[in-house]
């Protein structure tokens, strides 16, 4: 029996969709069948809350009396990009303060804004006929912002590697610390909750989903970066990363619970980003695809002390990640996460509850993503001469 | 009972050895989790000592009227439950365990009492929650 975008948003409006998060949908399947399920159930929540390093912020900050062209932007004494347009600016998450304060970066900034604190704007320009102004210092706050949203280039990846370290000393990664010799192992993805596992060929998620993004609406605005689909797959769901997705929202509906910023020893600054995905249960097929356990799905191991060329050593089911122990070679292994279950649990369960309260209609894509897609990588090369072109 | 303590020398009393003073004068069962000594011959050790209540006292009676500075350590790591996000990035670190994941809920949850002070995991936490106060 198959259900439209408008037959479930119809039952959201009256407040009689029924929705479970990708957690609970799998007892349910396990019991009543994928048949009766996909009947009984209009709309499965999942939910990722991890360290999303592509991310950013567009701003518009509003014309200054008299106003300046802003080339050189800090916000909190972190650069923001100056190259747009006079008073727009583009601030990344990974940019890592100038000054002497360590550990705050461009998320911080982020977080900041969203927690409605004050922001301490410095920027410079040349100075030209039209925008007089050639230096500026001011505090400004999300309140004072015309615009101010997140546009994401690559979030929610579908799988990640776990990272382990065969070397003698301690490696301090964006997957965390790692022992040396295999003490421990590090994985990052949501699993069973994770959006993009749960609809691992992309047939309901597209250009225009709507979607929980830092607390607040978003959408999926377009591929991540990086996306990929020729990856190994096992019950049709890639054991390593494979899709991604771009999104953009509002920073003024977000939660700074939900947008955090981190400091990874030894690797920078990231962004800690909860993002939710409601899928509707058009038919079975979504219905069978969200219903995936962390039995069922896998990721392989990788040795970070390795530059490059890591090759996988073995594979593991996200059930035996959660254990808290893995085994290798006759070794035992302590695993732990990067990314928060606890956070990917919240996310889900907070867009149920809103689907189920009427407040979150779904969003039929204007657009699927890319069915087939490739990493390149980087070549160093002298420039080509242009007859060979 | 069980107590961690904090034992600061300096250059007076660095010789000395207070584990066998632990051990053999009070039969207390003492574990060097921490030593260190300073340039200066100044430095510290922590310790967490088992034994009865009533020795584990006399015994740092002891220490201090050989001059140690002698300290107990309660909440020697601390948390702030709000900037923590339950990532786990200190779970799989910690040489005592004393970090795990609710099974339910997958919080992260402190177990200070087995704890050993070390600090490895102030390192390890991306929203600086952790803090060691030794």
């Amino acid at each position: 029996m198959a259900k439209t975008y408008e037959e479930i948003n119809e039952k959201i409006r009256s407040k009689k969709a029924v929705v479970c998060t990708a957690e609970e949908v799998v007892d349910l399947v396990r019991k009543k069948g994928v048949e009766k399920a996909a009947e009984e159930v209009d709309v499965v929540t999942t939910g990722t809350f991890g360290a999303m390093c592509s991310s950013g912020a567009f701003l518009n900050f509003g014309h200054s009396t008299p106003p300046i062209r802003m080339t050189n932007i800090l916000l909190n004494g972190v650069q923001a990009y100056g190259g747009l347009a006079a008073v727009d600016t583009y601030i990344g998450a990974t940019q890592m303060t100038e000054d002497s304060e360590k550990g705050y970066g461009g998320a911080h900034v982020i977080e900041d804004l969203i927690a409605g604190k004050d922001i301490h704007l410095r920027a410079t320009g040349p100075g030209t006929d039209c925008y007089v102004r050639k230096e500026i210092d001011t505090y400004v706050s999300l309140d004072d912002l015309n615009e101010a949203y997140l546009y994401n280039p690559r979030n929610s990846y579908q799988n990640y590697g776990v990272a382990t370290n065969t070397s003698d000393k301690a490696l301090y990664t964006y997957m965390g610390k790692l022992l040396p010799k295999m003490k421990n192992a590090s994985y990052s993805s949501a699993g069973q909750l994770s959006p993009l596992l749960n609809d691992p060929h992309c047939d309901v998620i597209g250009i225009g989903t709507r979607i929980f993004l830092g607390g607040g609406e978003g959408y999926v605005s377009w591929q991540g970066t990086q996306f990929k689909t020729d990856v190994e797959e096992v019950g049709g769901v890639p054991v390593a990363g494979a899709r991604t997705l771009a999104v953009i929202g509002d920073m003024k509906q977000m939660d700074p619970y939900y947008v955090r910023g981190l400091d990874i020893h030894g690797y920078g600054i990231s962004l800690a980003l909860g993002i939710g995905v409601p899928l509707p249960i058009l038919d079975e097929g979504v219905m069978a695809r969200a219903a995936v356990s962390d039995e069922d799905l896998f990721a392989e191991m990788l040795d970070y002390s390795l530059p490059s060329g890591r090759v996988p050593m073995a594979r593991y089911s996200y059930a035996q990640l959660r254990s808290g122990k893995i085994e290798y070679q006759g070794k035992t292994i302590r695993t732990s996460s990067m990314s928060s279950y606890a956070g990917a649990k919240k996310v889900a369960q907070e867009l149920k509850d809103r689907i189920e309260r009427g407040e979150f209609l779904l969003n039929a894509p204007s657009l699927m993503l890319p069915k087939a897609g490739s990493v390149k990588p980087l070549k160093v090369r002298e420039a080509r001469r242009c007859a060979e072109r | 009972m069980r107590r961690k303590v904090r034992v600061d020398f300096d250059e007076l009393n660095v010789g000395e050895s207070v584990a066998y003073i632990l051990a053999t004068e009070f039969g207390l069962k003492p574990n060097i989790v921490k030593a260190q000594v300073n340039d200066d011959s100044s430095g510290l050790m922590i310790f967490i000592v088992d034994g009865e209540e009533e020795l584990l006292d006399k015994a740092m009676g002891r220490l201090k009227s050989m001059g140690f500075e002698v300290r107990d350590l309660e909440k020697h790591i601390t948390r702030d439950k709000a900037r923590c996000w339950s990532c786990g990035a200190c779970v799989s670190i910690c040489p005592s365990k004393s970090f795990t994941y609710d099974p339910e809920t997958w919080e992260v949850h402190l177990d200070i009492d087995t704890c050993i002070a070390c600090g490895s995991c102030v390192t390890s936490c991306s929203v600086k929650a952790l803090k060691l106060n030794i």
